[in-house]
């Protein structure tokens, strides 16, 4: 306890160095910083108080205070504690300094908030980022007075990435068959040697952030949120309703939150055996695709039984689950759980020992731990390079604190230490489920009855199988006022470019596969195209590592 | 682990492979592997849908929509919105809808992909104007909660007028009248 006030005092004590003020409400300290202190209050948060970087938000809070404003989430891993760090920002010529001097991390989620506030950004180059090319100049999609449905007419442009001659270019996408999701990679090789990396991803444009502020109501944004990613969806639809209930401070039946836990679980063993299979597939050991997929396929019918869906399980409601885990069902999982163990652990000492797998994977797409750290990466990747980050344990949520379960890190930081912290977390998982249902206690799985105050901030983090997904709620009349989200890939594709520079050429479909990218998941911003003028894209150049 | 088990230990997949024997099934000949659990198409019942509306706000894609005429209000269901969540199931208050392990839906007629449920809607004993709920909808509210007589079937502005001309009746004698 005592160490606790401490903690929090040094927060406090930090807030008002800068001149600012800080609350705290449960596990979230809330710091509000003038503008010209924020990127002093950032770099101490990171680096002296070793705070992790999550995201930042933009919201446009005109309607309710006249300012702009913008949130950076950092979360203490040692202390399960959310710290925003936020500034307001005048709303004729937005402007904040930029912070990716201190946190380097924060440069994508900062050119988010330009392209769809209009927040300019000063210190750092700006360049386009989420809406197309030909987007008009001053239409800000994610600002309150643009409508939902507004659609500029806009006539597509073809959009030249690269303008280099010295370099030979290779290409890999937007549409690409082995990559199942649009994205742009531009590989510059000389030789057989991959020299430097572009991205261009945010081809999908979907407006999830802005159909869950406009058009739906607290219940329906679970549904959707859930439909964010076609592997984890789960994930998000937990961390948003987790979100929500932290906001309004309600207290969800501990039945529900055992059950959420056990189906994300569930949702990791199926996504990692996925990834599994994709990472043999592209190490040419189809063989092991094939058994790894065979034996998904008891959990994809194990999730039918506990959610009634093979995926978007659509079980979450805020206050709860719709599902209950009877008795019936409980053998029959742990019935699954132990045919699975078996098959699993026989299959995988099998494929880890075929050569080709061990040779192309270690020593490949290498990601140092400093770089990892100053990119702040989520998940297998970090763990692979010797972050111990889980937010299971760091921050406990839903019912993890009643479970026990080792957290695999590795320190190699190549291919073969994301394969095998994957390796590891699905035993680890398949564990916790079991003791889980071992606990489970009884009573009701949903919270009949609840009010959602207006104006109420939550931030909650859930560990997905790719790492950290981020959802950030501001509470409104009936729906959210703001909805952040933020995918663990969308932190991991800045590092691919540290994995991939001086690598062969053929390890590169390995290394862009071995953070289990999800691409749509990243992409979830605005809109369509425009007439307008064509720009050229300074793609992660402002990033310097 | 020796040096042969070690080169031997990659044609173990032999073992696991055999041992599996064949997994996939002769689909559509076959029934498909499919938990009793499952969420398939959902079924409306014509005949104890009141046409309130509670799933059109619940249904989060807009698979269901309340399409309102001059004297009809229709239900109208679309599959290929639909997302299979059942909430519409969880919200009606009549239980007219029930969940079915169907899933398989494709069609070469696009109408196949739509439910219509119509309904009548209230004219105003009085005015004679349209009202807002169904027939049957009424119904319902007038067994669960007890409205005079004398006011159901009556649009809400002339509920308003008689509720008034019935109170001014009783204290100074009908509304409008100057004596």
């Amino acid at each position: 306890m005592e160490g606790e006030k401490l903690i929090l005092d040094k927060y406090i004590e930090l807030s008002r160095d800068m001149g600012g003020k800080a609350s705290i409400e449960g596990d979230t300290v809330h710091i509000i910083v003038p503008s010209e202190k924020l990127v002093e209050a950032a770099s101490k948060l990171f680096n002296e108080y070793q705070c992790d970087f999550r995201v930042c938000v933009g919201t446009d809070e005109r309607p309710l205070n006249g300012y702009f404003t913008i949130t950076h989430i950092f979360t203490d891993n040692r202390n399960g504690l959310y710290v925003l760090l936020k500034t307001y920002i005048e709303p004729q010529d937005p402007k904040v300094p930029s912070i990716t001097n201190a946190v380097p991390g924060a440069d994508w989620c900062e050119m988010e908030a330009r392209d769809l506030l209009g927040i300019e950004f000063t210190g750092r180059t700006p360049y386009r980022l989420v809406l197309p090319p030909e987007w008009p100049k001053g239409l800000h999609p994610l600002r309150k007075d643009v409508p939902y449905n507004y659609r500029p007419q806009i006539r597509g442009v073809s959009e030249k990435v690269s303008t280099t001659t010295e370099t030979g270019v290779i290409p890999i996408g937007p549409y690409h068959p082995a990559l199942h999701e649009p994205e742009y990679f531009e590989l510059y090789v000389e030789g057989e040697k991959v020299v430097d990396v572009k991205y261009r991803g945010f081809h999908v444009h979907r407006g999830i952030e802005k159909l869950g502020e406009t058009r739906m109501t607290y219940q329906q944004v679970n549904f959707l949120a859930e439909r964010i990613c076609g592997i984890c969806g789960f994930e998000h639809s937990s961390c948003y309703a987790l979100a929500v209930e932290k906001a309004a401070k309600l207290d969800v039946p501990e039945r529900a939150q055992f059950i959420r836990s056990i189906v994300l679980e569930v949702e990791r063993i199926h996504s990692h055996l996925l990834w599994l299979g994709v990472a043999f597939h592209v190490l040419g050991y189809d063989t092991g695709f094939m058994h790894v997929w065979r034996i998904r396929e008891r959990v994809m019918y194990l999730a039918e039984l506990l959610t009634g869906s093979r995926k978007t399980y659509g079980i979450n409601l805020i206050g709860g689950v719709r599902r209950d885990i009877n008795e019936e069902k409980k053998q029959k999982t742990l019935e699954v759980l132990r045919e699975l163990e078996k098959e699993y652990k026989g299959l995988i000492e099998v494929a880890l020992s075929v050569p080709q797998v061990r040779k192309r994977a270690s020593g490949t797409g290498v990601l140092p731990r400093e770089d990892a750290l100053k990119l702040s990466v989520e998940g297998p990747t970090a763990r692979a390079s010797g972050i111990d980050k889980d937010a299971r344990r760091d921050l406990p949520y839903a019912a993890y604190k009643y479970a026990s379960f080792r957290v695999p890190v590795y320190t190699e930081g190549d291919n073969l230490a994301r394969l095998l912290v994957r390796v590891d977390e699905l035993v680890e998982s398949m564990a916790i489920i079991e003791q889980l249902l071992d606990k489970i206690p009884k009573g009701p799985i949903l919270l009949e009855k609840y009010e959602i105050p207006e104006g109420r901030v939550g931030v909650q983090v859930v560990e997905a199988p790719r790492g950290g997904d981020v959802h950030f709620v501001i509470t409104g009349h009936g729906k959210p006022y703001r909805w952040r989200v933020r995918a663990p890939t969308y932190s991991n594709i800045p590092a691919l470019r540290v994995m991939l520079r001086d690598q062969p050429l053929a390890d590169a479909p390995l290394t862009i596969a071995s953070i289990d990218p999800c691409f749509s998941c990243t992409d979830r911003v605005l809109i369509v195209r425009e007439n307008g003028r064509r720009e050229w894209l300074r793609l992660t150049g402002g990033l310097k590592i | 682990m020796s040096f042969v088990k070690k080169i031997i230990k990659p044609v173990e997949v032999l073992v696991v492979a055999s041992k599996t024997g064949r997994v996939t099934i002769k689909y559509p000949f076959e029934e498909p592997w499919i938990s009793p659990e499952f969420r398939g198409k959902i079924e409306i019942d014509p005949t104890k849908c009141i046409g309130c509306g509670a799933c059109v706000n619940a249904c989060p894609p807009n698979a269901l929509e309340m399409i309102e005429s001059e004297d009809k209000k229709t239900l109208r269901y679309f599959v290929g919105r639909c997302i299979f969540c059942w909430r519409c199931i969880d919200v009606c208050p009549v239980g007219a809808i029930k969940g079915t392990r169907n899933f398989e839906l494709a069609t070469n007629d696009p109408l196949d992909l739509y439910d219509y449920i119509v309904h009548n809607r209230v004219k105003c004993r009085e005015c004679g104007k349209v009202t807002g709920e169904t027939t049957r909808m009424l119904k319902y509210v007038l067994e669960k909660a007890f409205v005079t007589e004398n006011y159901n079937n009556k649009c809400p502005d002339c509920r308003k007028k008689i509720f008034i001309n019935a109170i001014s009746m009783r204290r100074t004698g009908p509304v409008g009248e100057k004596t």
